[in-house]
């Protein structure tokens, strides 16, 4: 009895893992590769529910190790193996690296047009397209910056009332650094403009005219130097809290009266001031004590691009194509999944309609920001930014800081030795750009 | 006697034969080593022979070409940047291991001496040598991101302490002061690795036959003549295990450099080993260049080494044979 009965449920558990086994095979199977546990969310919580006939491999990697080892090895070696990655997730600073390279599939390869893309931001879009202004990744988020500054702070010190008061006071670096000057006498030293150099940093790397390499040349833009002095100026001077971001002083000057202004992104918002306000609710903390305004230029921070792999785009057939280009249509157009995810996450989205219509749906007045609504806010900053962004960024910005700026201001050399050491660096580093 | 067995065994034919050849399972049983060893380290090395006289970069395997010599060149030419930078980061890793390896070897054999002296007699010995070498196994990591932690700026402990205790009246930052940078990199290598040295210069002394101590005390020697003229003398192959062995790791110092100061300020903590890394993985990538400076680096270590040898080698008196044997 006892041998039948196992026998029975041997038989039963057979037949089970067949039919798992033959459901399975008829899926369409993707692989995605990552390096951050955001796109995972998504998929798990929104695509995989939506599309029932894909299954995905999901491959998560550190940021590091995705685009220095485990990315390129597997796109120079074995682009076409089934381990390889269909669609792989590609961060801002590295991103343009791989968007110029003919590893990442032409988006009109996989059955986009151009005027599916109009619905995103275009910044966004553009940041996505290689030299010859060919599409290759989308985005499902637009990550434009803004300053985030304390209103009883700039009451109490610069007598301003409300956000336009103090965009007045911002709206260029001139205005800025007096403003800072004024700001540091009124409150006797007590209050710095901002915490860190790094802070300063984004935005003025997008008030560049040209990015770091153009046409195989090292271009050290003017907006670079013009940072260089006024970083010296406010160093000298004592016109921040010589914080360093993502350090003990820059998050404590988040929840205490010593810092007044931050400039972050969409996502700096909700995950990195907010949690770090020391409070939970208004008036707890400095939570419902911060304003946003645009600042002295329209920036962007950060962001998640999607690319399809070349390789494999070429050799899968019809069926598969379309999913993989679904899979990135879902996730980075799609106005009904954008729309949900934005409201769930609180994450700004790079569907214009979707931003437009959240706004226009009463928006999203936030308590965190005195009733501010950050949604319209992004919107209109999202539109000012310009793109001077390349494939070197990440390291041309690590290098010009740690060779020339912070020796700088440091008092360590001068200018023109800190710009040389840079230059040297930079021809160590790149064996392939000319630098003179 | 070896071939007559082998023809006994013949002799006997099928009787032997259904003995176990038990040698070859040996070769079973290293087997895995072998393969393991063949696949990832000895190709991996003949790979990077090979990369180092080519121009590869970023993963360009189908560019590959043979360049001769160009690579070696260039960087054991000091006025390019390439070879600058690495001679600059070959001096740093000197300078990192000298100051650390120093004090290293002194207080090391002052504390096996004093855990090996009968005369002394320590208490509690056990729980000393674990403490001294305690540090040793907390990870590179762990430590470098405990004293970055510590000596920050603005606000951290140290700054903090020493501001409170009226050293100073502004934070300081210590980390853009190359000599601190430095010291603090030989001292953390120093910190990590005295108690490994000790413990190896104990079982050393522990090797040296008794009699030669008994001999010594019944002659009247004090604790000083009995270290100089009887340890010392006797320590020498261990003392040059200990060298070479900590000027190998010195010379390949990764971690702590690049998890402490990612080689600030202006690269004045730059090693060797992190600067193969930043040309391999870092800019455009130079495999090339990457593999040339390890060769290069491996037969620096191999002459430093031959030196050492060569130096400290066993060129005895007549009496120190005599004592010796």
């Amino acid at each position: 009895m006892k041998k039948l009965i196992s026998l029975l449920l041997v038989m039963v558990m057979m037949l089970s893992i067949a039919s798992i086994v033959t459901a399975e095979s008829e899926k369409i199977k993707l692989v995605v590769w990552s390096f951050t546990d955001e796109l995972q969310g998504i998929l798990d919580n929104y695509y995989i529910p939506a599309h029932p006939d894909v299954e995905i491999t999901y491959v998560l990697y550190s940021t590091e190790e995705f685009f220095q080892t485990a990315f390129p090895t597997m796109m120079a070696a074995t682009p076409g193996s089934a381990e390889a990655p269909d669609v792989f997730a590609l961060e801002a600073d590295y991103a343009k690296e791989w968007i110029n390279s003919d590893h990442t599939a032409p988006l009109t390869d996989i059955g986009f047009t151009e005027e599916e893309l109009a619905v995103s931001v275009p910044s966004v879009v553009d940041f996505g397209r290689d030299p010859n202004g060919v599409a290759k990744a989308l985005s499902w988020q637009s990550t434009p910056g803004a300053l985030f500054y304390r209103a009883s702070l700039a009451e109490e010190y610069l007598d301003v009332e409300d956000p336009e008061e103090f965009q007045e006071l911002v709206k260029d670096w001139e205005t800025f650094f007096e403003t800072a000057e004024e700001l540091n006498q009124n409150s006797e030293g007590s209050v710095k403009m901002f915490n860190s150099i790094g802070d300063i940093y984004k935005p003025f790397f997008y008030q560049r005219q040209t990015g770091w390499v153009k046409d195989g040349k090292l271009v050290i833009d003017p907006a670079m130097i013009e940072l260089m002095e006024y970083a010296k100026k406010a160093k000298d001077e004592g016109l921040y809290n010589m914080g360093e971001q993502w350090q003990e002083t820059w998050f404590a000057g988040m929840k205490t009266d010593t810092t007044m202004a931050y400039f972050l992104p969409t996502w700096g918002l909700h995950y990195t001031l907010k949690p770090n306000s020391g409070g939970e609710a208004v008036g707890e903390g400095t939570y419902g004590d911060w304003r946003m305004v645009t600042g002295p230029v329209g920036y962007s921070w950060g962001g998640t691009w999607l690319g399809a792999n070349a390789t494999k785009v070429k050799e899968a057939d019809d069926a598969k194509k379309a999913a993989i280009k679904e899979l990135i249509r879902y996730i980075t157009l799609d106005y009904d999944f954008l729309k949900q995810y934005a409201k769930d996450s609180g994450d700004f989205v790079s569907n214009i309609k979707v931003a437009q219509d959240i706004v226009a749906e009463g928006g999203t007045p936030n308590d965190f920001l005195g009733g501010q609504d950050h949604y319209q806010m992004f919107s209109e900053s999202s539109l000012l930014i310009s793109d001077s962004t390349t494939g070197y960024d990440g390291v041309m910005n690590d290098l010009f800081t740690r060779f020339a700026l912070t020796p700088y201001l440091n008092g360590e050399v001068e200018m023109d030795e800190g710009i040389a050491n840079f230059k040297t660096e930079v021809k160590t580093a790149y064996s392939d750009i000319e630098v003179d | 006697m070896v071939q007559q067995h082998a023809i006994k065994q013949r002799k006997h034919g099928k009787a032997m034969t259904s003995k176990v050849n038990y040698s070859r399972y040996g070769y079973f049983f290293v087997a895995p080593f072998i393969i393991a060893f063949v696949v990832f380290t000895l190709y991996s090395i003949i790979f990077t022979v090979q990369i180092s006289f080519t121009n590869l970069t970023n993963w360009r395997l189908d560019e590959m070409s043979p360049v001769g010599i160009e690579n070696y060149k260039l960087l054991l030419d000091p006025s390019t940047p390439v070879g600058s930078g690495f001679w600059a980061a070959f001096s740093n890793t000197l300078i990192i291991w000298v100051v650390n390896f120093v004090p290293q070897l002194l207080i090391a054999l002052l504390l096996a001496q004093w855990f090996t002296d009968s005369r002394l007699r320590i208490r509690f010995q056990g729980g000393f040598k674990v403490l001294i070498f305690m540090p040793n196994t907390i990870t590179a990591a762990t430590i470098a991101i405990l004293f970055y932690a510590l000596f920050t700026y603005p606000i951290a402990p140290v700054n903090t302490l020493l501001q409170q205790l009226g050293f100073m009246h502004q934070p300081v930052q210590f980390f853009r002061s190359v000599s601190f940078s430095r010291g603090l990199i030989s001292f953390l290598q120093w910190w990590m690795w005295y108690g490994n040295t000790m413990i190896v210069l104990i079982a050393g002394i522990l090797g040296i036959n008794p009699d030669l101590f008994e001999a010594g005390l019944v002659d009247g020697c004090n604790s000083r003549q009995m270290f100089t003229k009887i340890t010392l003398p006797l320590l020498r192959p261990i003392m040059l295990y200990t060298l070479v062995t900590s000027m190998i790791g010195g010379l390949q110092m990764f971690d702590i450099p690049q998890l402490l100061t990612q080689g600030d300020p202006q690269g004045a903590t730059n090693t060797v080993a992190r600067f193969i890394y930043r040309q391999a993985f870092f800019g455009s990538y130079n495999f090339n260049y990457a593999a040339a400076a390890s060769i290069i680096l491996f037969f620096i270590i191999l002459v430093m080494s031959l030196l050492l040898f060569y130096f400290m080698r066993e060129r005895g008196t007549k009496l120190d044979r005599r004592v010796g044997k």
